[in-house]
This record gives C-alpha cells, sequence and structure tokens, in this order.
C-alpha cells in the first residue's frame, strides 16, 4: 500500500532549483534509500515532505491525503516523522522527557502516559539510565534517542537524515539491526538518507537518486549502483 | 534530609509571608509590598523567557492593567477589589488580540516590538485627556480599597504574588514544561515532535500579560493613583528583569532569591544614595551575565555538585 507519494515537487531557493519535479512514492514496510552527492537536494526533500519547508510546485499525498501545505505539526500528528543531521538534543530535559515531547504533542497523550511509552521505546532501543542529562550521552546514545523521538509520534512514514554518521563499524551494524527490526515490527515506510553506501547496501530494498533536486535513477541498490548516470554523477565526468 | 529541608523551606516561607504584617510597622510593610510585587513580574517575566522570547513589555501590560483597573473604578464604578481581576483580564484580553501579530516575531524583533508597545499604550494614555486624566494621571477619590489599611494591602499584594507562583508552578509542572522547552532549544524539531508552536507561545504571552496587568490593578488600588509616568516606568521592566538574571532563570525560586535580594539592596541604596541605585542595578546585571550567566542559582548548584564531588 502507498503511503506518501510526491508528484512533480520543487522547490528552488533565489534562483537555485534544490529539488526539481521530484515523483516517488513510499509503500508500507518499504525501506528507501534517499543518496545522491553533497548539495543534491536530499535533506530538502525530506524537508518538504516533513512540512519544515513549502514547495514551490508539485504536490504530497500521505494515504491518498493532499498535505502539500500543511503545517509541519500537523503532519506530525498525521503520522509523519524524521530525524535531523544535526541533532539538538533538549537542555534541561533528561533522556526520557526528550522523547516524551513526541508522545504528548503528536499524541496528545498524557504525562504519565507518554513516560511510560517514552520508557519503552528506549527500552526497545537499548537506552538505559533514562533520568539521565543529554549532554552526559554517547554519540550512539544521542543517534537512538533522536530515533526514539521520532517514534514517539508513533509515526508511520519516518525519514532518517544520516543517523548512521559519526558511528564506528560495530556501532553502525548494530543500528542497521535496530531500524531493520523497528521498521518491520511497526510495518513503517523509512526513507533513508545516507553517505556511506555499505549502510544503503545493507538496509534498504529499493533507492532512489538526486543529483542536482532531479530524480535520475530508482531501483535496488545493486542496479543503480551499475547505473552510468548514477556514477558519474558521485565520480564526476572523470568516469 | 536534604528532602526534608527542600520540602518545609516553601511551607516555611510562606508562614512568614503571612504572618510578617503581626510584627511590622506602616513603612517595612511598603518596601515588602513593593518587592512581592516586583517578584511577581519578575517570576511570569521568566515564564515568558522559558519558551526563548526575551519581553520588554512588562511595564506596558502592567500599565495597561493599572489603567484598566482605576478606570474601571473611577468611570465606571467597578468595585475596588473587583477591579483588579477585571485588570488581569483586559490585559490577557489585550495580549491575546496582540500576540497574534507579534508572535510570529523572534529574538530581538519581538523585544523591541514589546519595548514599543508599553510607549504606544504609555502615548495612548497620556493623549485620552478627557477619559484617563492625561498626563496629570488619575485619583480614586472615594471607596478606596480596604480604606488603606496597609495590613490588608500587604496580604493583597501577597494573594496577587501567589497567583504569579501558581501559574509558575503549572508552567514547570504540567506540558506546557515540554512544550516551552522545546521551542526555546529548537523550533524546527519542536514541530516535528508535533508541537503547535504558535498555540503554546500565545498561551505563555496571555497567561504572564494577564498576571502582570494583575499585578498593575494591585498597584493602582493600593495607591488610589495612576499616572503614565509611574505606571509605565522602565522600573517595572528593568527590574523585574534584573531580579530574574541575578536569581537565576528558567526557574520560580531563582526570580524570588533575586528578587529578595535585590529589592532589599535597592530599598538601601535608595536611602543611600537617591537615584544612585540605578547604577549600581545597570552594573550588577553586566556582572551577573558576565561572570554567573546562571544567577544564584545556577552558582548554588555548581557548588553543590563540586562538594559532592569532594565528598567522593
Amino acid at each position: 500500500m502507498t503511503k506518501l507519494k510526491t508528484i512533480g515537487l520543487s522547490r528552488r531557493f533565489l534562483g537555485l532549483v534544490a529539488v526539481n519535479k521530484v515523483s516517488f512514492s513510499m509503500d508500507e514496510g518499504e525501506i528507501l534509500g534517499i543518496i545522491g552527492p553533497n548539495g543534491a537536494g536530499k535533506t530538502t526533500f525530506i524537508n518538504l515532505i516533513s512540512g519544515i519547508i513549502m514547495p514551490g510546485e508539485g504536490k504530497i499525498e500521505y494515504k491518498g491525503q493532499d498535505i502539500t501545505y500543511m503545517p509541519a505539526h500537523e503532519r506530525a500528528r498525521l503520522g509523519i516523522a524524521r530525524t535531523y543531521q544535526l541533532i539538538h538534543p533538549l537542555e534541561n530535559l533528561s533522556l526520557i522527557e526528550n522523547v516524551m515531547v513526541g508522545s504528548i504533542f503528536a499524541r496528545g497523550h498524557s504525562m504519565r502516559e507518554a513516560r511510560r511509552r517514552a520508557a519503552d521505546l528506549c527500552g526497545e532501543l537499548g537506552l538505559k539510565d533514562l533520568d539521565r542529562d543529554t549532554s552526559k550521552l554517547t554519540i550512539l546514545e544521542v543517534k537512538k534517542m533522536e530515533i526514539a523521538r521520532a517514534l514517539a509520534n508513533e509515526p508511520e512514514v519516518l525519514f532518517l537524515d544520516e543517523v548512521m554518521a559519526g558511528l564506528n563499524a560495530d556501532e553502525t551494524k548494530d543500528l542497521i539491526a535496530t531500524v531493520q527490526r523497528i521498521a518491520r515490527e511497526r510495518k513503517l515506510a523509512v526513507g533513508v538518507v545516507e553517505h556511506v553506501m555499505g549502510v544503503i547496501r545493507e538496509l534498504t530494498h529499493r533507492v532512489i537518486v538526486l543529483e542536482a533536486g532531479e530524480l535520475i535513477a530508482e531501483g535496488p541498490y545493486e542496479e543503480v549502483s551499475k547505473n552510468p548516470r548514477v556514477v558519474e554523477a558521485y565520480l564526476g565526468g572523470a568516469a | 534530609m536534604n528532602r526534608t529541608l527542600a520540602r518545609s523551606l516553601p511551607v516555611a516561607a510562606i508562614g512568614v509571608a503571612i504572618l510578617l504584617p503581626m510584627f511590622m510597622g506602616d513603612y517595612p510593610l511598603q518596601v515588602a509590598r513593593n518587592i512581592m510585587l516586583y517578584m511577581a513580574l519578575a517570576v511570569t517575566w521568566d515564564m515568558l523567557l522559558r519558551s526563548g522570547q526575551i519581553s520588554f513589555g512588562i511595564a506596558g501590560l502592567f500599565g495597561l492593567g493599572s489603567y484598566a483597573s482605576i478606570l474601571a473604578v473611577v468611570r465606571g464604578g467597578m468595585p475596588g477589589w473587583l477591579s483588579i481581576p477585571f485588570a488581569g483580564l483586559f490585559a490577557g484580553l489585550a495580549a491575546f488580540l496582540i500576540g497574534f501579530l507579534i508572535l510570529r516575531l523572534r529574538h530581538t524583533y519581538f523585544s523591541i516590538v514589546t519595548l514599543a508597545l508599553g510607549e504606544i499604550f504609555r502615548i495612548i494614555i497620556h493623549n485620552m485627556h478627557d477619559f484617563s486624566g492625561g498626563p496629570e494621571g488619575i485619583v480614586v477619590q472615594q471607596g478606596i480599597i480596604f480604606g488603606g489599611a496597609s495590613r490588608n494591602l500587604y496580604w493583597l499584594t501577597l494573594a496577587g504574588l501567589a497567583v504569579a507562583l501558581l501559574a509558575s508552578y503549572w508552567f514547570e509542572k504540567s506540558k506546557v514544561r515540554f512544550a516551552l522547552t522545546a521551542i526555546r532549544n529548537n523550533e524546527i524539531s519542536a514541530k516535528s515532535s508535533g508541537v503547535n508552536i504558535f498555540r503554546w507561545l500565545l498561551l505563555a504571552f496571555v497567561v504572564t500579560s494577564a498576571i502582570q496587568g494583575m499585578m498593575g490593578g494591585i498597584f493602582v488600588m493600593s495607591y488610589g493613583f495612576a499616572s503614565p509616568e509611574t505606571v509605565f516606568s522602565a522600573d517595572f521592566t528593568l527590574l523585574p528583569l534584573a531580579m530574574a538574571l541575578l536569581g537565576g532563570i528558567h526557574s520560580t525560586v531563582g526570580p524570588i532569591l533575586g528578587g529578595l535580594l535585590l529589592g532589599l539592596v535597592s530599598e538601601w541604596l535608595k536611602l543611600q544614595i537617591p537615584y544612585g541605585h540605578l547604577v549600581v542595578y545597570g552594573v550588577m546585571i553586566v556582572v551577573v551575565i558576565l561572570f554567573m550567566p546562571q544567577g544564584l542559582l545556577g552558582l548554588a548548584r555548581k557548588t553543590m555538585r563540586a562538594a559532592g564531588r569532594n565528598r567522593k
């Protein structure tokens, strides 16, 4: 079943076309890789879908509903969640309280219920010592907290913006398994932006490739990685 | 042991605050009233600050409430006691309407506009001679509240402070805290967690403005007089700000602690160096911001943490 769909989605910043007529769709239970060289428009694309910025043209549909210009907090309530590349844990809130925010505001749970659910989520992700100050967390724990925070919205569509960046090989392996398990158990549609191709190969069922804001290829990673246009986009004219 | 102390301290403070008038003459009672007034303003300023918005509009809303209260009594024949909640309601409603316009602004822009608001209110009052009494001010001719008995006025101001403290406690213990903290830290990530930013900012702005307006009502009903120069005085913006900064921001206790200290110091300074006390506030604000940005509360926390480490 199609969860999310864009049709000719575009956004320009002062003449620079950051996202150019991108049409794609994501199905329930699918892990989709979003790849492309730096500046290809991957994060802008996620920002458009999550409502952080509004598109210039095109359409976004979530489960058949037009959400093109819906405010971000309403999309969060509808079931679209995301993590951020640059994570800012909420100071003055403990680890568990950071995770509670989505549960309280996106789902409308009471504080008590939100705390219970946040504790469950943290447990599921292997986070311990939940009353800790967020400044005391390791990188892996911060990444997991960010994922838990997004999952607190109880989403159906989840975007992960470079959650593996900065992790070592073991940690990456651990997090890949975690994301796969979470996606499977919740039947989530997951969009993953990642620069490490090993992660994309391991994790995703399908990838889309953006270059200069345009969707230039689509398909399973093994296939797309051999596509001459994709190779050229990554390596430049030299290849 | 620490727990019991932490619990019994507020109870003791409340007891002392209520019983104080039994042991005090008129002058110290008036000083105490002043300090409590400023504490309430400091706490409400901090409540909005918890969302990251720095308001310079305290005097504006305080003055607006002051005039709402005194004009309701003098022109509308409202009983004095009723004019106090009316002042709060009026300032809250004004903040609600203004909020739709200005809560889209952030940082310096928000601060400047709140500062301008106070000026706008002051100029309007100043120029509505026939209705507001103009620059000379306006006096409550008869039926002054409590007949001016200073003990009762003390308790009235204490009640006003209690409202501010309860509101602040509510902000700290409910999901309001999560909303405001999330907004202060990162609005984009707050939105992604479903926080309707405008709605929560509006709530904080309306509640704090209503309390500031109510304190204005208490102030003018206590003195039976209002003029643009007294109730829109910059003191009502700057002193609460200095108190909250000194005590420690983002808390209820900080502004109260800072209010007590700065209130007493300022009273003493006024006697020692008339008008010079303002210079001292300025120096204090600078010193606090430079050397202890978390205020006295932050300093105490740091010291306790260091002491805890030494014990290990």
